[in-house]
């Protein structure tokens, strides 16, 4: 199994994907930036959504607890905007992309949406700073689906 | 803004009433349509929510001062003055319990416009200082800091950096000549940077050329919301000195309802001139591309969708027809709600409302109309053209325990351009 190593190979790894696979690497994309939220929700979240054989019902529930974790910590319109709070709304949202029932047939895989939240979710700690916080982000993601592709390859 | 007072706000509210709102109060024939088509009222059956009785205090001080009839019960002692307990009073009536949604100069049977007075006795409000914390904190970052949620240039530079690394697509800052400018709306930059994407997209495939200007990219203008006009103007000018500097065609106005109002409608009474460029929703925009066949769609989604039109781009600003054409081009099942387009209800969290956290109650109160709207059709996804609405519509599903998911139009469509599956392809 050859490494991912840009965004590219990254997509093309993603989409290859069948949905409840994407869903348990979205876990392990959101796991990474954990961290940087204080809702402890999002890990029985990530619980659900790492497990393959996870059932619809246990499914709806970590996506309605997602979905209101989000809606929690989003930046009221109006509301001085804080990043390092947005960076919580940001994981939130990662961990939703993961759980969200697929009802739109040309919207971006779970793992795609899931990588781009946690991206920002890393951004927004960053700030204003010029630190690129969001390349980091994306060469973890690489790192992690190249684990994750390995692993796969090694039981088939 | 000089220091607000009881005095000035009284002053401000006198300077607000011209010939329009003189006819307004002397042909109001108390039929109650108005209360009937508000949604405060509708959802709470409070009498002080008819709209109406929202502008009371302007009402009197136009009995009082400008009516032959009014100026003698004054000499006589029978008519009441405004005063501070008023302004106290009205305050909630006046920001808290009206959206701006406009039904109530819609139905309105002698052509009032009691919404447009309601955002006029709001510049009476602000100057005396009875308006929202929320508001005057908005507004104020708007004016220091050119965004209401204090959202910097160097955020939405990553934001462009950001959308280059992953995707590969260009959102070029400062282009002199380009045809078109973006404007965002603080909200889609905090909690919606896929709107940035899709417009870059959409861009690409049409072959177009746009900027985001550096001095000014935000869109929101609170000096409406809160009824500031000289800090409204400000905003504006902003966005036209950068629009005329860098040469642009046209202004395209984001998925943020109220801001489409302030730029398209207000703006050049507020500024005193016509604009040297046109000013377009991006709805508007996708719409003109499409008839012109620069973009090109594939798939349609089978779930059943309806779209939630924001009063401010529908009814106030009459795109109607667009945000349906396009909804049809990627929606197999696309309902309309009972009550649609012109006639349609608002989210609950337009004029400020959203961003005023004492009115949180009244909000959720006001949201059981669009509840109903829902579960009578019982679709699986909600489509909306406003950041704000978005938000405000997935509070309200929120409180309400509703799994609909909520998803903006523009951003729809840019998933379902050919063009896009090819290059991501390559």
């Amino acid at each position: 199994m050859s490494s991912i190593t840009n965004d590219s190979e990254m997509r093309q790894a993603v989409d290859a994907l069948a949905a409840p696979v994407q869903r348990v690497l979205a876990a392990r994309f959101v796991a990474n930036v954990l961290s940087l939220s204080d809702d402890s929700r999002l890990q029985r979240v990530l619980d659900t959504a790492a497990r393959p054989d996870a059932g619809e019902d246990e499914l709806a529930d970590a996506y309605r607890a997602a979905k209101a974790a989000a809606l929690e910590a989003h930046a009221r319109c109006g509301a001085d905007g804080e990043w390092i709070d947005q960076a919580g709304y940001f994981v939130a949202r990662a961990a939703e992309a993961a759980v969200a029932p697929q009802i739109r047939s040309y919207a971006k895989g779970p793992a795609w949406q899931a990588a781009m939240s946690a991206r920002m979710a890393r951004t927004c700690l960053a700030g204003e700073a010029d630190e690129d916080t969001h390349d980091q982000e994306s060469q973890a993601q690489y790192r992690i689906l190249t684990e994750y592709l390995t692993e796969a390859s090694n039981h088939d | 803004m000089s220091a607000p007072s009881v005095e000035k706000g009284i002053q401000f509210i006198r300077e607000q009433i011209d010939a329009p709102v003189a006819s307004f109060f002397s042909s109001c024939v108390h039929c109650g349509m108005c209360a009937e088509a508000c949604l405060f009222y509708g959802q709470t059956g409070d009498p002080r929510y008819t709209p109406i009785n929202k502008v009371e205090p302007m009402r009197r001080i136009w009995e009082r001062e400008f009516t032959l009839w009014g100026r003698i019960k004054g000499l006589f002692g029978l008519s009441r003055k405004v005063t501070e307990k008023d302004f106290a009073e009205w305050e909630t009536l006046v920001y808290d319990a009206c959206s701006l949604c406009g039904r109530c100069s819609l139905v309105c049977p002698v052509g009032n416009d009691i919404s447009g007075m309601i955002r006029k006795i709001r510049e009476g409000f602000s100057a005396a200082g009875y308006a929202p914390e929320g508001l005057i904190g908005a507004t104020t970052r708007a004016i220091e800091i050119g965004s209401p949620m204090g959202v910097k240039l160097p955020a939405v530079q990553a934001q462009i950096g950001h959308l280059k690394q992953d995707t590969g697509l260009e959102a070029p800052l400062d282009q002199a000549g380009a045809e078109y400018m973006v404007l965002l709306s603080s909200m889609e930059i905090m909690n919606f940077p896929e709107y940035m994407e899709a417009v870059a997209r959409i861009m690409k495939q049409a072959g177009k050329t746009w900027t985001i200007s550096s001095k000014a990219f935000e869109a929101t203008n609170s000096g409406i919301q809160i009824g500031a006009s000289d800090l409204a103007r400000e905003l504006v000018q902003r966005v036209v000195d950068a629009a005329e500097e860098l040469g642009v065609k046209t202004v395209i106005s984001p998925e943020c309802g109220h801001a489409y109002t302030a730029i398209r409608w207000e703006g050049p009474n507020l500024i005193g001139r016509a604009y040297k460029f046109k000013v377009q929703h991006i709805l508007e925009v996708l719409d003109e591309f499409r008839g012109q066949g620069l973009l090109k769609f594939e798939g349609k989604e089978t779930a059943k969708m309806t779209f939630h039109d924001p009063c401010q781009l529908v009814r106030k600003g009459g795109v109607i027809k667009q945000p349906r054409t396009l909804l049809n081009l990627v929606a197999d099942n696309f309902v309309e709600m009972t009550d649609h387009a012109s006639m349609n209800w608002c989210c609950s969290g337009g004029g400020g409302v959203s961003a005023n956290e004492r009115a949180d109650e009244l909000k959720f109160k006001a949201f059981r109309q669009k509840k109903s709207q829902l579960d009578e059709l019982q679709v699986d996804t909600l489509v909306t053209a406003c950041a704000n609405c978005r938000i405000t519509l997935e509070e309200g599903l929120e409180e309400y325990e509703m799994d609909i998911p909520v998803v903006g139009l523009t951003e729809m469509l840019a998933e379902h351009l050919v063009e896009d599956k090819q290059e991501e392809q390559a």
